[in-house]
């Protein structure tokens, strides 16, 4: 080791490090528990609420407008120690002057006497809060707008007040106030102002607010239990909201609106920005197109997937149920599925291809092998631990999963050994296959066993006469055919013929060789999600009643005919969740593409492309536009799955 | 037929029938192997690791722990010290502060009588649908230069959130991640925290206690099970989490987080290429201890946690 393992300085970061946490959980946590204190007061003792919230409402409000500097300074700026304390003293002190006549009103019941102490003090403090403004924040005032805008506002709240059914005084007084503080300080220049101008603006407003409280009645002990109640909603849910609406409701808001305007956010290109996602070759470049026709993958999807169905059709003539899951045509039209998708994808490309494709692999694959896991798993010993070790790729981070594959993929040069395990395993098979040494005999006999077993299993399909299997048994011995031929003449695996004439080892190029090198990465994905497929369907199928099972066994079903008629039907939900899920979580996929490719080799996908043009390009247009692609392409699965979440509640 | 002599295809049938058994034990094999292999290159040295695949380690030998004594001391380049540090700094608070307030927001949902109570709920988990880089852009502007607003017609610009210099530091990266985690936070706990008896809360409120103390001497306690398996999701979420981080503070040296040290040691052109392994390890020790040690919390916080946006 080379010293210790904390050095003094890594202690002193650790020390401020949580300093800052605590200091940060603490004020808050006071701030919280201080509002419910409060709070608590109004059942308690109605004279302390009214001391401690006057106190609160003058020092907040003071401490605002001190710390906007909008009070004269209490003295030249020097450290920032004393600075503080100048920025302190006023709201300290003028705190008290508003708890002194809180009190004061919460102890007076004779209503003309409140008006006259409320009004006469909101005029005396208004003005005073006037005359120590600083001289920048001065208004100019112009008598027109001002009576203009106090009487629109008042007149405004007179007549909500009047709709919603109260006295139009009270809201008129409200509403007067804040027109004529827009009116005072919103509309004219400020800086300009006397010392007397800048006082009447404030004082008025003040005089208006001091009326309305003192025109309304100390609360009644109903009253009171209604603060209590409505002021506790408030405290518990402010925080939340708060986090809420900075960090989710109004960035989302701006990022679409930020969408709609060129690279710096100065003018508006509405919608040039989404055009010119979808007009760009890197993002969408479907030029190609007439290659899908003669792409390999395509035919062959469609030669079985017109298989499948003709014995579809043929079955629903003779039994009426063609296409079940599970039946003689399932197989086949599923297979063909992916090879056309497949064939499609590596023929249309661009982000936005690019991220389709991702959809359909990562959620067709993790669901189906985290389903057939699940189903395997059911009724082995050691299940747990075989789950658990599908599972643990969950606890492991994308970068570090990507980190775990980058090895696995490595190709080298091939004078040398190759060190990631795919190329060492297909330059060894080359190897073999090409060869004629011992392994290349085990190997030949191999293969062939494979395909005698493969018969054998179709055979056995077509003595007892249970077709569900036959096509995929015929699909399955049909590539092993065609691999153990490869192996015996060709050779199949990582090797080339040179320009001698020699044979010589050849690699693949996982992460580099386009479009297929998609694919590679998306096996990162499905590595770490079908563990998460797995234990949702695992749950789900250990939930299906035995009693159903069991009475399917009695009337002689097989076990497959168990699973496909009588479990999956019942888990149907469960894999319409883990469908949904999934869809979203590989639509946002961003880590494994940056760490393994960054985007390079044809394999960008949209959260890195929205990544790099939003904060590596200063593009902020199209960042936002892709960004804003994102949200809605994922918006109506997520509002699928909420309101499926809401149902279950 | 009862007593005949089994014949050659019953043979290979009853062979064929174990093979769903024996793929199990295939797969899981194949699953591991990934992990394995990194687990043992981890102990291998550098010429080592780039003369042979980590298969070889049994002819080879010369394990040795250098790699990670590198990864820990914080002289080096490719130390990882201060950003496990930077980690932790990040996911503490970004788990417990969440946690607290979606806690508030629960209870006052579940269990205090307002107006628009149900409208607001909805109107708050129905956020889960917004995936996060939506909120990127404009939360980095926020953290580089605080939030102002100019008021239409008056062209007035008024401060709403002062610049508190927060980018590139880990305070904006866990403010970030506790922001995203409430809707689904709220949406767990109010699951559970609505499901508690409230016959309890009615006589505590009878007897003269107020929410607050309801909720701290009540709530809270019968809360743990949901408190537990929120928090161990959020830490592993927090603890993985690259983009965030990397949008937020991924070029300041004294706030980056164990993930971006790695990525950034991955495309270092391969000359700490040997030092991957153990790093990539040390950042997978904690998860990997939670998973290990609470499994069943893991689990439940994981589906828990799968509608998150």
């Amino acid at each position: 080791m080379q010293g210790a393992i904390l050095t003094g300085e890594d202690l002193s970061k650790i020390l401020s490090t949580l300093i800052l946490i605590v200091v940060a959980v603490g004020a808050s946590a006071a701030l919280w528990i201080g509002a419910n204190l409060l709070f608590n007061q109004v059942r308690a003792s109605w004279t302390r609420f009214n001391a401690l919230a006057g106190y609160a409402v003058g020092f907040l409000g003071l401490l605002l407008l001190q710390g906007n500097r909008l009070l004269k300074p209490n003295g030249p700026d020097s450290d920032s120690i004393t600075r503080l304390g100048e920025l302190l003293w006023t709201p300290l002190l003028g705190g008290f002057i508003f708890a002194a006549l809180a009190v004061i009103l919460a102890n007076n019941d004779n209503r003309t006497e409140r008006l006259w102490i409320a009004s006469g003090s909101g005029l005396v403090l208004g003005g005073l809060i006037g005359i120590r403004l600083a001289e920048h924040a001065r208004p100019d005032l112009e008598v027109l707008p001002l009576l203009l805008s106090t009487v629109i506002f008042g007149g405004i709240g007179a007549a909500a007040a009047r709709l919603r059914g109260h006295s139009p005084l009270r809201a008129a007084l409200v509403g007067g106030a804040l027109g004529w503080l827009i009116g005072g300080f919103g509309v004219p220049e400020l800086g300009d102002g006397s010392a007397l101008e800048a006082a009447l603006a404030a004082a008025v407003p003040g005089l208006a607010i001091g009326a309305r409280i003192g025109l309304s009645a100390n609360a009644d002990v109903v009253g009171r239990a209604r603060i209590d109640a409505k002021s506790r909603g408030w405290i518990f849910l402010i925080p939340a909201l708060f986090f809420v609406a900075v960090s989710l409701i109004a960035p989302t808001l701006i990022t679409i609106w930020l969408s709609l305007k060129d690279q710096d956010s100065v003018d508006f290109v509405w919608f040039e920005n989404y055009g010119s996602v979808f007009t760009d070759i890197n993002s969408f470049d479907v030029g190609d197109w007439t290659s899908i026709f003669t792409s390999s993958l395509v035919i062959l999807g469609v030669l079985i997937g017109l298989a499948g169905l003709a014995i579809g059709l043929v079955l629903r003539k003779r039994t009426g149920d063609g296409f079940a899951a599970g039946g003689p045509a399932f197989a086949p039209l599923v297979v063909a599925a992916v090879l056309v998708v497949f064939g499609v994808m590596s023929v249309l490309r661009g982000t936005i291809m690019n991220n389709l494709w991702w959809v359909f692999t990562v959620t067709v694959f993790s669901t189906g092998l985290g389903l057939a896991i699940a189903v395997l798993a059911d009724r082995a010993k050691l299940e747990s631990v075989a789950k658990s070790i599908i599972f643990m790729p969950m606890a492991i981070s994308l970068v570090g999963a990507s980190i775990i594959w980058r090895l696995v993929y490595v190709a080298r040069d091939t004078s040398k050994s190759q060190t990631g395990l795919m190329n060492a395993v297909w330059v060894e098979l080359g190897r073999w296959s090409t060869g004629s040494g011992i392994p290349t005999v085990v190997g030949t006999l191999l293969v062939w066993v494979l395909v005698v077993l493969g018969a054998a299993s179709v055979g056995r399909s077509l003595t007892s006469r249970t077709y569900d299997k036959l096509p995929l048994r015929v699909l399955a011995t049909a590539v092993l055919i065609w691999i153990a031929y490869r192996f015996t003449f060709d050779g199949i695996g990582g090797f080339r013929t040179n320009a001698a004439g020699e044979t010589v080892p050849d690699t693949i190029f996982f992460v580099q060789n386009q479009p297929f090198n998609n694919v590679w990465l998306m096996v990162i994905l499905i590595w770490i999600q079908t563990g998460f497929a797995m234990v949702i369907m695992s749950a789900a199928i250990k939930a299906v009643p035995t009693e159903l099972i069991e009475a399917a066994k009695v009337d002689g079903a097989t076990e497959s005919q168990v699973f496909w008629r009588v479990t999956l039907p019942q888990i149907r939900t469960t894999i319409g969740v883990v469908v949904t899920t999934l869809i979203v979580l590989v639509m946002k996929v961003y880590d494994i593409v940056k760490v393994v490719t960054n985007g390079n080799f044809g394999s960008q996908v949209l959260a890195n492309d929205m990544f790099e043009e939003a904060f590596l390009f200063s593009n902020t247009g199209v960042g936002a536009a892709l960004a804003a692609i994102l949200f809605f392409s994922v918006l109506p699965v997520m509002v699928m799955n909420i309101r499926r979440m809401q149902r279950e509640t | 037929m009862p007593g005949s002599r089994p014949s050659i295809d019953t043979a290979i049938y009853a062979f064929l029938r174990r093979i769903p058994t024996g793929v199990l034990w295939l797969i899981v094999v194949l699953w591991s192997l990934p992990t394995l292999g990194l687990a043992v290159n981890s102990f291998r040295t550098r010429d080592n690791q780039r003369g042979s695949g980590w298969w070889n380690v049994w002819n080879d030998g010369g394990l040795t722990l250098e790699n990670y004594d590198v990864v820990f001391s914080a002289s080096t380049t490719a130390g990882l010290k201060e950003s496990l540090l930077n980690s932790f700094a990040i996911a503490i608070p970004a788990t417990v502060i969440p946690i607290a307030i979606a806690a508030f927001a629960a209870y006052a949902f579940a269990w205090i009588d307002f107006k628009g109570r149900k409208w607001l709920f909805i109107a708050t988990v129905s956020l889960l649908a917004v995936p996060l880089q939506v909120a990127l852009i404009p939360l980095l502007k926020l953290y580089v230069s605080g939030a102002h607003w100019t008021i239409p017609f008056l062209d007035k610009t008024i401060t709403l959130i002062p610049d508190f210099d927060l980018v590139n530091t880990t305070t904006a990266v866990w403010l970030t991640h506790t922001g995203f985690a409430l809707p689904f936070a709220i949406f767990l706990l109010h699951n559970y925290i609505s499901e508690l008896p409230g016959d309890l809360f009615e006589a505590a409120r009878i007897d003269g206690a107020d929410h607050f103390t309801i909720f701290l001497r009540l709530v809270l306690p019968l809360s743990i099970p949901v408190l537990a398996a929120f928090a161990i999701f959020q830490f592993l979420w927090t603890w993985n989490d690259f983009l965030i981080a990397n949008t937020m503070a991924g070029t300041n040296p004294d706030a980056i987080a164990t993930t971006i040290r790695i990525a950034n040691l991955a495309g270092d052109f391969g000359r700490n290429e040997h030092l991957l392994p153990a790093a990539a390890f040390v950042q997978a020790f904690f998860p990997l201890v939670v998973f290990f040690a609470l499994q069943r919390f893991f689990v439940r916080g994981i589906l828990a946690g799968s509608v998150k946006g």
